[in-house]
């Protein structure tokens, strides 16, 4: 690493599970506006800061905003108006496997700062990639705004995980922006975790599915008091035999959540499925489930679930039954509620999500 | 003469309002374990939940007493950890808890293993608790909830219901082994009160003495095979009978 961290920036990586020590196939770090770190450890790999990679590739240049429009709304409008790019390049080449993970974090490192990103990240034919990516703010740092825009190219076969961990501070406000292109039966996995308090985080990451293809979203948000998420998925089934699952599980300890849900078929079929389900801690918290299915064709297979509710008095007593005390059988409900399977994650990325939610929030007040 | 582990004076409880159990009294021994029949919907079950106090059951009147010390007033956490285990009847499917990670949490034996083998549980620890199981499966792994819990009185609520013989002679070697049963009679601590409406356990399970529960309160008891005799020649209208007959002599 080439600029220092101090303890509390080093913690809050870890929160993210941004490891420098870990068996990783490359990684890129950030702190405010300051590349720390940009590297891969396979030829067929790149990660490079944007700029750098829009100096190499003049094409480069032209894909920018294909998926997230610079004029969507006042925030890509702000990071497309930023004239020196933050951000960074993932490509893997077609048919290279890289089944390591990659780690790529943003870190905060200063009150207030706002911190405007932009990144592409190209899976070509065949490739695969497993991304796990952190943003987070010094552990002494409160306040501050993070807006980045992502944009996921994924050519035909090739298979992306994207594994999202956000850590932020009480004061931060978050507006992810970002878009998958989903070729002919790739398949493209996007797992969201947030766990701490964050005062307002806003994001709808919107995939277009092509023939064969699947994309599946999966989040999980704790909002304590005084944090408002507006977290949700959008896919839009392109082609014949497009597919889409996405499950989100929201806890409210006192703060809102919207959790937000759409698929829309466009070609016949298409396949969907959509589970939101809700736990409320407290009677002072919000959850607002809102599934939505489009159907633009006749044969769809389109279906949605949501519930919202506390935790089962019966199921509490059934854990208590057993000798486990109510604070401890609460905490296991909860866990289990948010443990989200995901088919065909490699072990290890299951495996420190498992222990991400464990920890989070055994640290919690829960 | 064995001391009582378990002694309920005068029980009274209610379920939303309405008094379920009367006036019931109850006394088990160390070592002993009674079975409890009674025609479907009497109130058998609601008398282990008040014993757990499980939510929904209020105790209107009387006491239950652990070792002689009061429990009805306690937590139902508290009650499991002084050494009560309760089989649920219809235990509830608890998600995103697995098996495996349930009973490491409860686990006070160092035999789990060779109890997960027996009751043919290894390829459900993975999965959620009660979640999709059979009656069969069900039942088993409640039982070896109790393994694992290690209680001093089991209380089980109609462990043979929806079971298959097979199953239930796989149940009931485990509950034998928790009772301790294995052990030379003088030998055993451990007690049972078991819920039955078909009486089939008995014929793996031995039960030293055997209660009519009709009407909210114990109107009978004596040995657990004479009475199940009974109940199956004559049904629980029988018991009616007999119970007027004996008022009848008794008045006379």
């Amino acid at each position: 690493m080439e600029t220092k961290l101090d303890t509390g920036a080093l913690s809050a990586l870890r929160n993210v599970a941004y490891d420098t020590q870990a068996e990783q196939g490359g990684s890129f770090l950030a702190a405010d506006n300051r590349i720390l770190e940009s590297r891969a450890v396979s030829e067929m790999l790149e990660i490079l800061p944007l700029e750098t990679a829009l100096e190499k590739y003049d094409w480069l240049a032209a894909r920018l905003h294909t998926l997230v429009p610079a004029d969507a709304d006042d925030k890509t409008a702000q990071v497309a108006a930023e004239p020196k790019k933050l951000g960074y390049f993932i490509r893997v080449r077609e048919n290279a496997r890289i089944t390591l993970p990659i780690q790529t974090c943003y870190l905060i490192n200063q009150s207030d700062f706002t911190q405007l990103t932009h990144n592409v990240v190209i899976a070509e034919k065949g490739a695969e990639l497993h991304l796990i990516s952190g943003c987070t703010t010094n552990a002494h740092i409160k306040s501050g705004t993070h807006i980045g825009i992502t944009e996921y190219f994924l050519e035909e076969s090739a298979i992306l995980t994207t594994t999202m961990i956000h850590s932020w501070g009480s004061d931060v406000e978050v507006y992810p922006r970002s878009a998958v292109a989903v070729g002919k039966n790739a398949r493209f996995v996007s797992n969201y975790i947030a766990l701490s308090p964050v005062k307002m985080l806003q994001m709808n990451p919107k995939a277009s599915i092509e023939e064969g293809a699947l994309g599946e979203f999966y989040s999980v948000a704790y909002a304590p008091a005084g944090s408002r998420f507006d977290i949700g998925s959008e896919a839009i089934l392109r082609g014949k035999n497009a597919a889409a699952n996405i499950i989100s599980r929201s806890v409210s300890e006192g703060g809102e959540i919207i959790a937000r849900g759409r698929i829309t078929g466009e070609y016949p079929g298409g396949k969907g499925t959509m589970s939101c389900n809700g736990l409320m801690l407290t009677e002072n918290g919000r959850i607002h489930a809102v599934p939505e299915l489009v159907a633009d064709d006749l044969d769809l297979e389109l279906s949605h679930e949501a519930s919202v509710g506390m935790i089962s008095p019966e199921s509490l007593a059934y854990l208590m039954a057993s000798g486990i005390s109510e604070e401890e059988a609460k905490s296991l409900i909860i866990e289990g509620f948010m443990d989200l399977r995901v088919p065909g994650l490699p072990d290890y990325l299951q495996r420190q999500i498992d222990e991400l939610i464990r920890k989070s929030h055994t640290a919690s007040a829960i | 003469m064995a001391a009582p582990i378990l002694s309920i004076d005068s029980l009274s409880v209610s379920v939303a309002d309405k008094p379920i159990v009367r006036g019931l009294d109850l006394t088990i021994n160390e070592g002993e374990v009674h079975v409890l029949f009674g025609p479907n919907g009497s109130g058998k079950s609601t008398l282990l939940s008040a014993i757990m106090r499980l939510p929904g059951y209020r105790i209107t009147g009387g006491s239950i007493r652990f070792r002689e010390k009061p429990i009805h007033n306690e937590n139902t956490d508290a009650i499991a950890t002084m050494g009560i285990g309760l089989s649920f009847q219809h235990p509830p499917t608890i998600h995103g808890v697995a098996l495996g990670r349930f009973l490491e949490k409860i686990n006070r034996t160092d035999t789990l293993p060779q109890a997960v083998t027996s009751l043919k549980m290894e390829s459900f620890l993975e999965r959620e608790l009660n979640s999709g199981f059979s009656g069969g499966e069900l039942k088993r792994a409640e039982i070896l909830k109790l393994y694992a819990q290690n209680p001093d009185l089991l209380l089980l609520d109609e462990p043979e219901s929806g079971v298959d013989l097979e199953n239930i002679a796989i149940i009931a070697e485990a509950i034998n082994k928790i009772l301790e049963h294995d052990k030379p009679v003088k030998l055993r601590k451990k007690s049972g009160l078991i819920i039955t409406h078909t009486g089939h356990i008995l014929d793996y399970v031995n039960a030293d003495i055997g209660h009519v529960f009709m009407d909210g309160k114990i109107v009978c008891s004596g040995n657990p095979k004479e009475l199940m005799q009974d109940i199956r020649e004559r049904g629980f209208s029988g018991c009616v009978a007999c119970l007027a007959e004996q008022r009848e002599n008794h008045g006379n």
